[in-house]
């Protein structure tokens, strides 16, 4: 506080006490300080006022100091201290946050003051440089503040500042020494600076994996603890997280580097877990690790990619530390959910990894394979949604690619072995599909698919499995008591299940037709629904897979069937259905939204349960055979109506090959029509492209002129109130309003008020300069007592000047 | 997977005169023709043996126009070696190594190793340099030259290995600080104190070549 008026005094001279400054006087005369001292030290004392005027005084300290503070950061950087002031000065008045104590400009509101200045200080890029280089000073002074300065610049315009550093020479070095600072404020703020720079931006990215960086985080998170640690350590994987997600080349250098084994011991329960149980942060943590495992593997690497890392985490041992959190007891329900997702993608289409899975043993009595555990949760309705989807994926990637594993799976449905005494699988998945619960249903239909993926040998098998039904009367077949429950269900999601396995399981299988055909009712149900004309609340997507079952009878048909050979079936559809009403229902599938979703990714995704309809290998297998059929259709009625050009009369010929012409023809037109379109669409995007940054320009335009409106309204302010100080006269804000009668009143008024309002001021004032002296005179006592205790050898050090950031209220 | 030391390469050059397939080559020992244009960097890895110890050659391998030269200079300063490649057939790949020297030595430490490599000699009908004058630009400029095949592997496995040679005599002389990592080179973790793995890892085999198993 102190400081503060005798700094003031000594920086712009002695004031008269009654003479009233405004924060834009103040702002421009520490300037013109800054500009024109010769002595450091003046230079040095505006420079820490300009600073503490910046939060408050935001848009006057930014639109006047811009170009001195870069000057002082150019030609002072030899001075600490007022490089440090100059920084942290910047760094308020380009905050993207408002400060509690700012001046609000009412114009300013729509306005974002702090991109505003950003845009004003990258636009020379030197100046990005500048405060790259002041990284390299150690002092605490310099270095932290640049820091804090370039997360600001980022905050605000992260592409352009991404682009800079990009080119500055050996600007990413700078930044990847900090994370190997000592004063961990300095190293943490870094930590969260490299996060935000390396966002989606891949050439960062890479030079930052260049740098060293896992080499580095590994260090941090081993020095913090690991997975014990703080906020630190999730720091560190979120920026790994960066450097990875979709990087081939990074994720590759990861492998190389043998980073891999690294992330092991993270994965490592202690002994005493149950009684230390899981904080927040551990839990964040872990479930980071388990993300950056995930990133390794995710479906959408490329495919060496993916295998090389499964390797990796099984070499590493990972996949067992997976595995052992999988089977231990008080793991929190979404990091066990995370870590089935996790196993799943380490163990997708890898058969090594597959072999592993399938021999880990829960820790029960008595011991059962971790696969039967995890289904018992999948088809209990008692457990959490995402953890039962977490099952379905890991099983899925249990069998996909795994012919061996499938035909594991579909055994244990066999009568042979449903004789054992414990759980299997089999009775798992069985129970599942015919339960109350339709999400179970829905569940353990789409694991069965699964295993009947290019798999034509199980498909046959599965014909074997007898269902016992409930009256104890003749088993029937699996395939027989599904279109049961079918007939009988009322359950969209149920059915939708069902039916998605009965298409998958008839595909290619022609021994499943003949028993699907044979199925009394089978065919009227599906021919009732494919030409069902009522449909609402996704029963489009029912009759679309009717439909699908229906076109899969006609192509896989071996004709053994009675009333249902391929003739006969195609017939059906076109007499009964219609060819067009056909084709409409089969492509409501695709058209379906739940389609776009289910086919983005293998995993399950939703929100909540009703949300699961169609599912990723069903989407794959739809668009395989969804063109099969429609030409399987089309060659049917060919032969039906006898048309072929081998059996055409002479002048039918001559017809055919003028229509032949005549499309021949169009064609041609549809092309250059088309190219025409391609060729117009080009131009209408440059034309937007153009407009787009046109209006950017005028956007631009619009806050630099809202920003100088700004300025001038607060210097307006100031103006005014300084006239209505000094005399009595009013200085109206506009003319308009004398020219209406009714106003001279309400002006009288107010002028009254003003008098009235001066008075108070005025004894204010006089308040005000009575506790200025006597704050002087303490002052005076102050030092008298500090001279006093310094003889007697007291060490006394000076009060922060940064304390005072609104104390120019005293002045 | 163990290693005595790890070192940094990157390849440098014009755009096509064959870096990408050059890295392709030794890692995959194969050669692709339509070889995707490489945007910004790309990172290949592979095991090589010299003196009977293992050394790990990490490799990044670089977009030669101009509109990522800047991103290129990231690269100098923490690689230990540097393979630099004009195209034998084209002669004004030839012509832009001063310029291609100039700025690696600006930007990297002053003890990296640079190689220069004229690339696909199996193209001699077509040849525009002599081999003559890439060996005179080579001695004047201090470098190790050689002249490759990306096509035939002719020389491939030389030039990265003769590369590493020329790095680990200058370790050998102390002339490297190894303790350094910015200059491009890491001592193999078995050789570092600690060796934090879990209980029953097993490192698997030293397996030849990165990217494709
Ligand atoms: N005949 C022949 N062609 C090569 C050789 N190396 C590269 N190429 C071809 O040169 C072109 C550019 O190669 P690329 O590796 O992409 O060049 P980069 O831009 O330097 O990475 C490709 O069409 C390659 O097929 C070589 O040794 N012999
Ligand atoms: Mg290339």
């Amino acid at each position: 506080m102190d400081y503060f008026r005798s700094g003031l005094k000594s920086v712009l001279g002695a004031q008269p006490p009654d003479q009233q400054i405004t924060g834009a006087e103040t702002v421009e005369r520490l300037v013109s300080r800054v500009s024109t001292s010769t002595l450091l030290e003046d230079r040095r004392d505006a420079c820490r006022a300009l600073k503490a005027l910046s939060k408050k005084y935001r848009v006057e300290v930014g639109a006047h100091s811009m170009d001195v503070l870069k000057q002082v950061l150019e030609l002072d950087r030899s001075d600490c201290e007022i490089i440090g002031y100059c920084l942290d000065t910047l760094c308020n008045i380009t905050s993207k946050e408002p400060f509690d104590d700012e001046n609000e400009s009412p114009l300013a509101l729509n306005v974002n003051i702090g991109e505003q200045f950003t845009e004003m200080f990258i636009k020379n890029t030197e100046n990005v440089t500048l405060v790259l280089s002041f990284l390299e000073e150690y002092d605490f002074r310099v270095r932290w503040p640049a820091v804090k300065l370039l997360t600001s610049l980022l905050a605000n315009k992260p592409k352009e500042i991404q682009d800079i550093i990009l080119v500055s020479p050996l600007g990413v070095s700078k930044l990847m020494d900090l994370l190997s600072e000592s004063r961990e404020v300095i190293r943490n703020d870094a930590l969260l600076l490299l996060i935000n720079l390396t966002k989606s931006n891949a050439n960062i990215q890479k030079i930052v994996a260049f740098e060293n960086a896992f080499d580095r985080l590994f260090e941090v998170i081993t020095e913090e603890g690991l997975t014990e640690g703080g906020i630190v350590v999730e720091d560190c994987l979120i920026l790994m997280l960066n450097l990875l997600k979709n990087n081939t080349s990074n994720i590759n250098f990861f492998k190389e580097g043998s980073y891999i084994q690294k992330i092991a011991p993270m994965l490592i329960l202690p002994e005493n877990i149950e009684e230390v149980g899981w904080s927040p942060q551990k839990v964040s943590n872990m479930h980071c690790v388990l993300q950056l495992v995930r990133t390794l593997v995710s479906p959408n690497n490329p495919v060496q990619i993916i295998t090389a890392c499964q390797k990796g985490l099984r070499n590493a041992s990972l996949l067992e530390a997976l595995c052992n959190i999988l089977m231990a007891s008080g793991v929190p329900a979404d990091i066990l959910t995370e870590t089935i997702n996790t196993v799943g993608e380490i163990i997708r289409g890898n058969l090594t990894n597959q072999e592993y899975f399938a021999n880990v043993m829960a820790p029960s009595n008595p011991p059962r394979p971790a696969i039967v555990v995890l289904l018992m949760s999948m088809v209990n309705e008692k457990q959490p949604f995402q953890l039962r989807c977490a099952v379905l994926y890991c099983f899925e990637c249990f069998v996909y690619k795994n012919e061996i594993g499938q035909g594991q799976i579909i055994q244990t449905l066999l009568p042979s072995s449903l004789g054992t005494s414990d759980i299997t699988t089999g009775q798992l998945l069985c129970g599942g599909l015919f339960s109350n619960d339709s999400l179970s249903n829905w569940f353990a239909a789409v694991a069965i698919s699964h295993c009947l993926i290019d798999n034509p040998a199980q498909k046959e098998q599965l014909l074997r499995v007898m269902i016992a039904t409930n009256l104890g009367a003749q088993a029937v077949g699996l395939l027989h008591q599904s279109m049961m429950h079918l007939q009988q269900g009322n359950r969209l999601q149920s059915k939708i299940g069902i039916l998605m396995l009965l298409a998958m399981w008839l595909a290619q299988c022609q021994q499943a037709v003949q028993v699907f055909l044979n199925i009394p009712g089978a065919m009227a149900f599906l021919t009732a629904q494919t030409s069902a004309s009522e449909c609402d609340n996704n029963e489009e997507l029912l009759q679309g897979i009717c439909a699908l079952i229906m076109g899969l009878c006609v192509v896989f048909n071996d004709n053994s069937v009675q009333n249902y050979s391929k003739e006969n079936l195609s017939q059906l559809i076109e007499k009964r259905v219609g060819l067009e009403t056909y084709c409409k229902k089969l492509s409501e599938i695709s058209r379906h939204e739940v389609y776009a979703k289910a086919a983005k990714q293998p995993q399950i995704l939703a929100k909540h349960s009703s949300e699961l309809l169609l599912e990723f290998e069903f989407c794959k297998f739809f668009k395989t055979f969804e063109g099969v059929i429609i030409n399987a259709l089309g060659v049917q009625r060919d032969l039906q109506n006898g048309i072929s050009e081998l059996s055409l009369s002479e002048h039918e010929n001559a017809l055919l090959l003028q229509y032949k012409e005549l499309i021949r023809d169009q064609d041609k037109k549809l092309h250059d029509l088309q190219k025409a379109l391609t060729n117009s669409q080009r131009e209408k995007e440059m034309l937007k492209n153009e407009l787009d940054e046109l209006r950017q320009t005028n956007s631009q335009l619009n806050d630099q002129n809202t920003l100088l409106k700004a300025q001038l309204a607060t210097n307006t302010t100031s103006n005014h109130i300084d006239n209505n100080f000094s005399g009595t006269q009013i200085v109206p804000p506009s003319a308009p309003l004398l020219q209406n009668n009714e106003n001279h009143e309400e002006l009288n008024n107010l002028k009254k008020e003003l008098i009235d309002k001066t008075e108070e001021l005025e004894r204010l004032r006089k308040d005000q300069e009575n506790l200025l002296e006597l704050l002087t005179d303490q002052d005076c006592k102050l030092n008298v007592f500090k001279n006093r205790l310094r003889e007697f050898g007291e060490v006394i050090e000076d009060e922060d000047s940064d304390v005072g950031s609104n104390s120019e209220n005293e002045v | 997977m163990s290693y005595a030391y790890l070192f940094k390469y990157i390849i440098i050059g014009d755009t096509g005169v064959g870096k990408s397939c050059l890295l392709l080559q030794f890692t995959d020992k194969r050669f692709q023709p339509v070889h995707d244009l490489t945007i910004g960097v790309e990172f290949g890895a592979r095991m090589i043996t010299i003196d009977s110890k293992q050394i790990k050659l990490q490799i990044w391998d670089t977009a030669g126009q101009e509109a990522f030269r800047s991103i290129t200079r990231s690269y100098y300063r923490g690689a230990a070696g540097a393979l630099l490649v004009y195209d034998i057939t084209r002669r004004e790949t030839f012509n832009h190594l001063t310029t291609w020297l100039d700025d690696a030595r600006q930007h990297s430490n002053s003890n990296m190793v640079i190689m220069l490599i004229g690339n696909k000699s199996d193209l001699e009908s077509r040849r525009e340099v002599k081999k003559e004058e890439g060996e005179a630009f080579a001695r004047e400029h201090g470098l190790v030259f050689m002249e490759t095949s990306a096509k035939t592997a002719a020389n491939v496995e030389e030039a990265f290995i003769n590369t590493a040679k020329e790095i680990y005599e200058k370790i050998q002389e102390g002339v490297f600080d190894i303790n350094n990592e910015a200059n491009g080179i890491k001592i193999g973790p078995q050789h570092s104190p600690t060796n934090p793995s879990l209980p029953g890892a097993t490192g698997s085999s030293g397996s030849q070549g990165g990217g494709c198993c």
